[in-house]
């Protein structure tokens, strides 16, 4: 990924902000953040738990769970040559984009199917609701063969299975057949392999992998697994307490880390590009988003924070072909920019 | 189909000492209290002594208590024994009051779904509001209300003040075919005797149902609101799923725990409501075995136990394959 190729953007998100309105206080969750999906591409989001991952991946087709709203910013998707906001979408167009167009794969397979239904209806149902089969007949036969695509042994016989009747691995595939099923322009994978078994979490990346390239598939894919974003991502954006604080391809994130908390975060998991001697943690927690430190959100745990990243927040700046970091550090070695891609 | 056939033998051999249980503990109390039942019987203080000695004779009554609770069980079971104030099969007797027992079940029973399980979607979806309120305090009220009152107060506003029901009698179809009027009415066509039956049926139907109906929505409002808020449900609506279907998704689930409920319900109804069949003047179970109490009648009082108990097991025994039957994690 040079960043010179002309690459087509599939979603834009611009300056979005998303607030939880709860009891106690109003949770910046999400505060300016900009990031684009090229088409074709594997995009993924890092970052640790509560950093806002989750709750980026859902303003894609607006479905952040109340109190949570997203207060500013612009989710654009370019649907066939057209460019639509999502975030001034109806429900029942939003409706129509959700699981269709873009699509999810949810974190905890075993919660995520419905107890009473067997997963071929709700494989089924996914495809009836969006019209893409005329009947539950049909949508039976899909599913089989959706249930082969992600290799589920016998998908004749377990299409009729109930949730509980199959294994964590082959939920996940249920549910990955699910997303797959309307053959989405983007597939969101949120931590798809963390309730599974570390040799599970194998197989099912290696089928995502497997899909993505026979199926030309845009990928999102949200994780706090380093080894997962190399394996699997082209570009990296790299979040913390609802900032973006770094993007970059993924060679050169784990090459040339640049921001603080990024450096930090390769330091505490084995690299798998270069040998470090030992595994060092991020002093301190994440922060508290009722009240975010002021300026740079990092500053409290940052071992380089000065007077400056306490006052002020860092810009954006462009420090590579298509890096990006939000640090005081890089002030001067590189242009400022708005957004970054 | 070869689990359910063990399940059902399996229950049917939990019912037998659940029932001797029941019934011995019903013996026991009739037979402990410090009365004369000969001498009742045979017509109180002054009964003729002759006809006390053919009584207790009769009875058994000198005999140890394990005969004497052999004989008015094998007697009830068999349908051999005889009133001994009345001078009927007791139980015939108990067998043909049923019928109307259970056709003020169905009337109550019908409030409880048709009332609490949409009040309870309402509540849910509506929660925290006026309506939502609303549900809370019938629940509440519910509970603490006692049935006699409120059963007099129903028809003191709507027999005696409005005049829109009619109280006492139960009018028969002329053709019998299960035995319970209004389902006789109904399959025959006779829309008359079914209105009747209405009438009089609606207002008991409702006052027993009552207390039932505020517990069914609460329990149908907090069961909904745990559904709607999982993560399956969450996830329907990010596949883009149409509401309907979302919906149906929440409240086959929230409906799981209901069924419970109001089968459990129902069989304690089925038992034979004395209060409001008393209030209300409805000739069913409860009321003849409250008129079997002043009248020391033990024999009825024991038939109308072992019904109630022998009910209350079937019922339960029904609950648990419905259970099944909707959520497929459930085996025998």
């Amino acid at each position: 990924m040079s960043g010179e190729v002309q690459r087509e953007p599939l979603i834009e998100v611009e300056n979005l902000y998303v607030y939880f309105y709860t009891y106690a206080g109003v949770v910046k969750a999400i505060e300016d953040v900009s990031f684009t999906i090229y088409k074709g591409e594997t995009f993924c989001l890092v970052g640790e738990t509560g950093c806002g991952k989750t709750v980026v991946s859902r303003t894609l087709t607006n479905i952040v769970p109340p109190p949570g709203r997203i207060v500013k910013g612009k989710v654009i998707y370019h649907r066939d040559g057209e460019e639509v906001n999502i975030i001034k979408l109806s429900e029942e167009e939003l409706r129509n984009i959700r699981g269709r167009e873009i699509a999810y794969i949810i974190q905890d397979p075993s919660a995520a199917l419905d107890p009473l239904y067997v997963v071929g209806y709700q494989i089924a149902e996914t495809m009836v609701d969006h019209g893409t089969v005329k009947d539950f007949k049909e949508g039976f036969g899909r599913a089989v063969r959706l249930l082969k695509e992600v290799l589920i042994p016998d998908p004749e016989r377990r299409v009729k299975a109930y949730p509980h009747e199959l294994s964590g691995g082959m939920r996940q595939r249920v549910v990955i057949s699910m997303g797959l099923s309307n053959e989405p322009k983007l597939l969101i994978a949120d931590e798809p392999t963390s309730y599974l078994d570390v040799t599970v979490q194998a197989q099912v990346l290696d089928l995502l992998r497997e899909l993505k390239r026979k199926k030309g598939l845009t990928v999102l894919l949200i994780t706090h697994d380093m080894g997962v974003v190399a394996e699997m991502c082209e570009r990296v954006a790299v979040l913390y307490a609802g900032n973006i604080v770094e993007v970059a391809p993924v060679d050169e994130l784990f090459k040339r880390p640049k921001h603080p908390y990024t450096v930090g975060l390769l330091r505490a998991v084995p690299n798998p590009l270069t040998e470090i001697e030992k595994l060092e943690s991020i002093p301190g927690t994440v922060p508290n988003l009722i009240k975010p430190p002021s300026g740079c959100r990092f500053h409290p745990r940052c071992p380089h924070a000065t007077e400056k990243c306490r006052r002020e927040k860092p810009p954006l700046i462009r420090v590579g072909p298509s890096h990006y970091v939000r640090c005081w550090l890089y002030a001067g070695r590189g242009e400022e920019v708005a957004k970054s891609e | 189909m070869a689990d359910l056939k063990r399940f059902l033998v399996r229950r049917a051999i939990t019912f037998i000492p659940t029932i001797i249980g029941v019934t011995l503990i019903t013996f026991v109390i009739a037979f402990v209290i410090p009365a004369n039942p000969a001498r009742a019987w045979a017509g109180g203080i002054k009964a003729d002594p002759h006809v006390v000695a053919a009584i207790v004779k009769e009875y058994h009554l000198n005999d140890p208590w394990y005969v004497q609770y052999y004989f008015f069980m094998k007697g009830i079971l068999t349908n051999s024994i005889v009133d001994p104030l009345f001078n009927y099969k007791v139980m015939s007797y108990m067998l043909a009051r049923f019928p109307i027992t259970f056709q003020l079940t169905l009337f109550a029973l019908f409030f409880l779904v048709a009332l609490g399980i949409p009040l309870g979607i309402i509540s849910a979806l509506k929660k925290d509001t006026i309506i939502d309120a609303f549900v809370r305090v019938w629940a509440l009220t519910g509970v603490s209300v006692p049935i006699f009152w409120l059963g007099y107060i129903f028809i003191y506003v709507f027999f005696y003040m409005l005049g829109w029901i009619t109280v006492a009698g139960v009018p028969y179809p002329k053709v019998h075919i299960t035995g319970v009027p209004i389902i006789d009415a109904l399959l025959s066509g006779d829309w008359i005797t079914f209105a009747e039956n209405v009438k009089r049926f609606i207002l008991p139907g409702f006052t027993l149902g009552f207390a039932g109906i505020g517990i069914i929505a609460r329990l149908v409002r907090n069961s909904f609101l745990e559904a709607i808020n999982s993560d399956y449900i969450y996830f329907a609506k990010m596949r883009g799923l149409r509401n309907r279907r979302v919906f149906m998704h929440a409240l086959r689930n929230a409906l799981v725990p209901v069924v419970t409920v109001v089968g459990l319900q129902f069989g304690g109804l089925l038992g034979g409501a004395p209060i409001t069949e008393t209030v209300f003047g409805i000739p069913g179970m409860g009321r003849a075995m409250v008129q079997a109490i002043f009248n020391m009648d033990f024999p009825v009082l024991i038939a109308g136990t072992l019904l109630a108990a022998l009910i209350f097991v079937i019922t339960n025994l029904v609950v648990d394959i419905l259970y099944a039957v909707i959520d497929p994690r459930v085996r025998f």
